[in-house]
């Protein structure tokens, strides 16, 4: 068993200045028990694609397909 | 918040819960999911998925991309591996807040989006997960480069 003793002393800022907070992060004026963020990124070499788009086949359609692009344009693979 | 009795008397009195205090919050833009809160709040699961698509050709021609072809969206999270909590040698915390308030001048935020939070008070549990899929898409009509030359 370890035991972590926290002391909180005054804490009092003047001015605070963010340009953007995005993709699940978090800012916080407070306390909070637990914290946990998760960020996956992924820009690999392949992720350049000359050609349309398709670089894996069409899920059948009863499994949940999750549309990324609501444009109602469908794949043309040749 | 967790107590003890070992505590000096003089402490007694401020193991309080402590509240934010702001004088003036200035927010431009809160889009896509994104959360200003003031208050207090339980637990939040925030979750973002993207798939940033930078295109050559528009959107029409250019076809569907699907959340089901990239293996980032369906990869499981990665677990915290602490022997010393399996072994039930868990860690006890304990706080002490010297002052009941927190206190912040001025808080001036330009934007906030994709599933971000911005909040003012206290919360108990705050997981956030972002997974995010760049693709550039070139069209196939452009004539490919001589060998030995890159791609791009």
């Amino acid at each position: 068993m370890m035991h972590f003793h926290v002391v909180n002393h005054n804490l009092s800022v003047g001015n605070i200045e963010v340009l953007g907070v995005s993709s699940s992060a978090y800012f916080q004026i407070g306390d909070t028990d637990y914290v946990a963020l998760y960020s996956m990124f992924d820009t690999p070499p392949e992720s350049v694609i000359v050609g349309p788009g398709a670089p894996l086949p069409e899920p059948a359609l009863e499994d949940m397909p999750q549309v990324a692009s609501q444009t109602g344009a469908t794949l043309d693979v040749d | 918040m967790s107590t003890s009795d070992s505590m000096p008397a003089t402490q007694q009195a401020a193991r309080t819960i402590r509240t934010a205090h702001v004088g003036v919050y200035l927010l431009t833009s809160v889009a896509q999911a994104g959360i200003a809160q003031f208050g207090d709040r339980g637990e939040t699961y925030a979750r973002l998925r993207a798939l940033a698509i930078q295109r050559e050709e528009d959107h029409l021609k250019g076809g569907e991309f699907l959340f089901d072809s990239y293996d980032i969206f369906n990869r499981s999270l990665p677990e915290l591996i602490d022997p010393d909590y399996e072994n039930g040698k868990d860690v006890r915390i304990r706080r002490y807040n010297c002052s009941d308030a927190i206190h912040v001048g001025q808080v001036r935020i330009i934007a906030a989006g994709s599933s971000a939070s911005l909040h003012v008070g206290n919360s108990m549990r705050y997981t956030a997960e972002a997974r995010i899929k760049h693709i550039r898409q070139f069209k196939i009509s452009r004539p490919f480069p001589p060998v030995g030359k890159p791609l791009l």
